[in-house]
């Protein structure tokens, strides 16, 4: 009875001083908390004072804006945004989602079914094929871009949605294939083989079974492929340029967009072009705010590889 | 008649990766060789590749000095880029998470941790042509640029002596590099809070009752516990510092594909896509696309060696 | 817009002006969909002709009727509506169908595969048809008929004779005209009348009366020039008119054709030194070194700097950004004294392709209307409805000119008073790597960061660089 009493208070005391050490901690340097603050804010600054400045943008008038960059608007009004919304943006919208629609499905279901194939099964070859693959990660796409063009022509797939999505997979497949063969590998393999004792195909089993236990692995690898898809330049400057064919270029929108700046030269509507990328940044912003909460359990996931 | 099992297995390994090796092989690894047969070519990009030259092309390439140059760029951003990023990033990292008053609960980030995480990832939702149209603003040669306002303001300098940022030769590589900073902190930021988050609580809990101080928690526990999210870091910032295309292609003094004041700011990929495509010359440009792939292969293979390092488990 | 252009940087009409070259190139090889032209056999040789005259030197059937295609783009289409009016004058009982829009190929390439294109095509914008494809594909009217053919203001002359030389040059494919580019686009320096007037200045002629108003503007509290510093392009044209001006043709053969020691040519030599003393005496608008087309311009229009140079373009790029009043007008280069060309010398280019497709039903009819279109009263028309300027001369009467808005009717003036003394340059067009490093240099010189000598060795390495190059195709002036 005595010695439990004495170990309660024992641990009571050990608590205490948890906390006092834990508030000292806090505590240590002001100095160095006054700074870390100031340094965090600055960078917060940093990041949303341009930002505003762009949204601004829209409501000045071209004078102001070739002008001083701190001119604030004289007054408010919308009319920019129609004139940008008339310049098709909205086409370029269409164009990157239909291209990320494709690209980014086909990345993750070859990337996954590539992965799955190496992390899981012993065969011939499957150490050449998996650094092939991974090989391929360390590569800028610029190297390969001439022969790339030339390529993707003979098959007649220049500005078209298919022949640019099928670039994008083949391209983020290194990746795909590198991060999801370490997420397949950490995976338990009891209940894959319960699977096949119960007479389960080896196609069903990973449809039905690994895809959905690799859920967090696949979230985090797409959240990557989708932002580095969506802020390609590179290759839709290349591979989706009217080829005086029969339609106009289907053009993504960094590239609609950087071209929206160029035209500028002539048509010297720069508040619509502000306005151009206030429409283009909010609703990726919006779809980062809802979804930020699963955008870091997703790199959560991807990190306890 | 039923399959063998080997045989069932065989023809699932076989459907599974054909689909991703046929894409990967025609898109990546096809053009990638094929920059090989070509770069022994005059092939000018307009006709089919007809005289084969040999090494002629390469011969040419040693002497080039914008060549040289654009591969220094490089490499100076492959030094400076992946450091600078990674140190800040673990640095606001550490702050979001274990920087905040410590209570009973344990460590917490500090005061607005949620607002800053979300405010620092933005620059990568962004498109590219947005820091372009504002970064150019920024870096505006005279006195209404952004930050000669505030040089002006601050009283560095004077409107009738604008700084010149981007048309400052010995600034412009510094300015593009600011803005790939600028622009990855916040993704590995989130990288390494999110890998933080996985780090057991005890250990710090237990490292501060060893009478720990904040800086010797962040840089002996850590540092070495990210190691494998830093060095996954450091291999994707070291492929964005061998790119920077997009940047110099735009901001930067130049009529096709930027690069100036007088090749100050030339990375590969600009004098690549030059040549290719202003020039007319792609045979040479494959050629400086092979030599940049054997490159990046020696950097790589040293790379993974310098960073080899037991991880730590947990 | 075809593969490399616009794909980054083309932030000015002028990268169009260089790069088309490279870019009409770029899509030849590309095997794509107008190969199926070659497969519309159609109508090909029912051409209908009528008895060829003087008057009608293309043998024109008077009831044939004619099919147009205007693009309808910045220049508008109300000229279009004044040509046709014009052709159903001559012959009124041929039934004229205009059709337009802003997407060429995506209208026009149904009809080429049906082999049933229209009879002339207005070829613009950016989803234009690309020359060079529809030439290799056979679809192209040489129009060397329509420059040998008599002109109908002066019988004496032909149209040949009444455009604005370089005009047929830039048309050329090989060696005879398949384009009619008719819009010009005039070079030169560009000022503020109202500016000036209120300060009492007046419009310098030579480089010393240039220099001392310079200095009386800088004393004014305002910078004298700005310049589009990001594009050293800008710069490169005072500078090569002012070489071509001091040297003549002779010195434009020499530097066209990568003769050595080109640039050490005493004109190119003394007209470096001029530009560099700009940078020199400090009359540069600070900054400006690295700004945009677009910042350097309205820096100008707002009274920050008093010159600027640019091209015709400059008052609708400005539009809207021009405060009212400020009364915009264009002067030639300042020439330094005993020049081989005069000093009302200016460079011009030619550009906004018109065709005759080869199998249309009624290509004689096409033809006639580009005559009339090279008609005084066609340029007059043009000028006024589309405000821009023709490659006709004459066409700018004073009653045309009275109702220009000012930066056109300046502009006109401009090209007006050079008359033959047109200024053209190849090497830029021909030979970008060498531009490339010109441009480098003369970016470093109007910084100050390297001094004339500087930039003529620089220049002359990256000429030399380019004739000992055996991979660049070689061209020649004559």
């Amino acid at each position: 009875m005595t010695t439990k009493t004495e170990a309660l208070s024992g641990t009571r005391a050990r608590e205490e001083s948890t906390d006092r050490r834990l508030r000292r901690f806090g505590q240590d340097g002001q100095v160095l908390n006054a700074f870390s603050h100031g340094f965090l804010a600055l960078w917060a600054f940093m990041i949303i004072f341009p930002l505003l400045w762009v949204v601004l943008g829209s409501f000045k008038t071209n004078a102001q804006i070739g002008d001083s960059a701190w001119a604030w608007p004289a007054h408010w009004s919308f009319d920019a945004f129609a004139r940008a919304w008339s310049k098709g943006i909205g086409g370029y919208f269409a164009n990157t989602l239909i291209v990320m629609a494709m690209s980014v499905t086909g990345t993750m279901l070859f990337g996954a079914m590539a992965a799955y194939v190496l992390a899981r099964y012993k065969f011939r070859g499957n150490r050449v094929i998996y650094y092939g693959f991974v090989a391929g990660a360390m590569f800028p796409v610029y190297l390969a871009l001439v022969p790339l063009f030339f390529q993707v022509n003979n098959f007649h797939m220049l500005n078209t949605y298919t022949g640019l999505a099928l670039v994008y997979i083949a391209f983020s497949l290194p990746f795909t294939v590198f991060f999801l063969y370490a997420f397949f590998r950490t995976l338990p393999t009891a209940v894959h083989e319960a699977a096949f004792v119960d007479g389960c195909s080896h196609t069903r089993a990973f449809f039905q079974i690994m895809l959905p236990m690799a859920k967090p692995g696949l979230i985090s690898v797409g959240i990557f492929n989708v932002l580095g898809q969506w802020n390609q330049y590179l290759l839709p400057v290349v591979l989706m340029q009217r080829q005086r064919g029969d339609t106009e270029a289907h053009q993504m929108l960094t590239q609609g967009l950087v071209n929206l700046l160029a035209a500028q030269g002539y048509a010297g509507d720069f508040p619509a072009l502000f306005a151009g990328m206030t429409i283009a940044m909010l609703p990726v912003v919006a779809v980062y705010l809802s979804f930020q909460r699963q955008v870091q359990a997703g790199l959560t996931a991807g990190t306890l590889k | 008649m039923r399959l063998s099992k080997n045989l069932r297995k065989n023809l699932f390994v076989t459907a599974f990766l054909t689909c991703p090796i046929a894409l990967y092989a025609l898109f990546v690894l096809w053009p990638y060789l094929e920059t090989f047969g070509y770069s022994l070519t005059n092939w000018s990009g307009l006709t089919p590749p007809t005289k084969f030259v040999g090494l002629q092309n390469y011969t040419e390439l040693f002497g080039d000095s914008v060549f040289r140059s654009a591969l220094w760029h490089n490499l100076l951003m492959l030094i400076v880029l992946p450091p600078v990023t990674i140190a800040l990033a673990l640095f606001f990292a550490f702050m979001l998470n274990a920087g905040g008053r410590a209570g009973a609960a344990g460590i917490r980030g500090v005061r607005g941790a949620a607002f800053y995480r979300i405010v620092f990832f933005l620059p990568q939702v962004l498109s590219v042509a947005i820091l372009i149209i504002i970064f150019q603003e920024a870096y505006r040669s005279d006195s209404a640029g952004l930050l000669n306002g505030i040089a002006v303001k601050l009283g560095l300098t004077d409107a009738a002596h604008p700084l010149g940022w981007l048309a400052n030769p010995n600034a412009v590589l510094w300015c593009i590099l600011a803005i790939l900073i600028w622009q990855w902190v916040g993704f590995y930021m989130v990288l390494f809070s999110a890998a933080m988050q996985s780090i057991p609580k005890e250990i710090f809990e237990a490292a501060l009752l060893d009478g720990a101080k904040r800086g010797q928690t962040f840089l002996r526990l850590t540092i070495p516990l990210l190691w494998d999210s830093v060095q996954t870091a450091w291999v994707y910032l070291s492929i964005a510092a061998m790119d920077g295309f997009a940047l110099v292609a735009n901001l930067t003094q130049g009529s096709s594909y930027g690069g100036g004041p007088d090749y100050h700011s030339e990375v590969l990929a600009t004098y690549l896509m030059r040549n290719f495509l202003t020039f007319g010359k792609a045979g040479y440009a494959c050629a400086m696309g092979v030599v940049i792939f054997a490159i990046t292969l020696l950097l790589s293979f040293v790379m993974l060696r310098f960073t080899r390092r037991d991880s730590v488990e947990y | 817009m075809s593969f490399a252009h616009g794909t980054t940087t083309a932030t000015t009409r002028r990268t169009v002006l260089v790069r088309s070259a490279t870019i009409a190139a770029m899509a030849a090889p590309v095997t794509g969909l107008l190969s199926a032209c070659a497969g519309g056999t159609g109508s090909t040789s029912a051409a209908p002709t009528g008895p060829k005259s003087a008057d009608n030197p293309f043998g024109v059937e008077p009831t044939a009727s004619l099919d147009v295609y205007f693009f309808e783009g910045g220049l508008g289409s109300s000229f279009a509506k004044a040509f046709e009016a014009m052709y159903q004058k001559k012959y009124p009982s041929a039934k004229i169908s205009a059709d337009g829009g802003q997407n060429v190929t995506g209208d026009l390439q149904p009809r080429f595969n049906a082999g049933s294109p229209p009879d002339f095509i207005f070829d613009d914008g950016a989803q234009k048809l690309e020359l060079n494809v529809l030439y290799t594909n056979g679809q192209l009217t040489n129009l060397d008929a329509l420059l040998d053919a008599p002109s109908i203001d002066d019988p004496s002359q032909t149209v040949r004779d009444t455009l604005v030389p370089g005009t047929v040059q830039a048309g050329l494919i090989g060696t005879s005209m398949y384009s009619l580019n008719y819009a010009l686009t005039v070079y030169g320096v560009w000022y503020s009348k109202t500016l000036f007037a209120k300060h009492g200045w007046t419009v310098p002629q030579t480089w010393d009366e240039f220099t001392a108003l310079c200095q009386t503007i800088k004393a004014a509290g305002i910078s004298p020039w700005a310049h589009q510093g990001k594009y050293p392009f800008y710069m490169m044209v005072p500078l090569m008119d002012m070489v071509a001006k001091a040297g003549g043709e002779d010195i434009m053969k020499k530097i066209d054709n990568l003769k050595p020691n080109a640039w050490h040519e005493e004109a190119v030599v003394q007209s470096v030194e001029a530009i560099y003393s700009l940078v020199s005496n400090g009359y540069m608008l600070p900054g400006t070194e690295g700004l945009t087309n677009i910042q350097a311009e309205t820096a100008w229009t707002q009274g920050k700097a008093a010159f600027v140079p640019c091209g015709s373009w400059l008052e609708q790029e400005m539009d809207g950004i021009t405060p009212a009043g400020f009364d915009m007008a264009v002067m030639p280069m300042p020439q330094v004294a005993g020049d081989a060309m005069p000093a009302t010398s200016v460079r011009a280019v030619a550009a906004e392709a018109f065709i005759v497709p080869a199998k249309a039903e009624n290509p004689a009819g096409g033809l006639e209307f580009m005559r009339i279109m090279c008609s005084k009263a066609g340029g007059a028309a043009f000028a006024l409805d589309a405000k821009s300027l023709p490659v006709v001369r004459g066409a700018i009467t004073p009653e045309v000119a009275a109702a220009m808005t000012p930066g056109t009717k300046s502009s006109s003036d401009l090209i007006a008073a050079a008359g033959d003394n047109v200024i053209t340059w190849n090497y830029a067009n021909w030979y970008p790597q060498m531009e490339t490093d010109l441009e480098n240099a003369m970016g470093d010189l109007m910084a100050g960061r390297i001094k004339p000598a500087d930039f003529i060795t620089q220049a002359q390495a990256a000429a030399d660089k380019t004739a000992a190059d055996s991979s660049i195709q070689k061209y020649t002036r004559t």
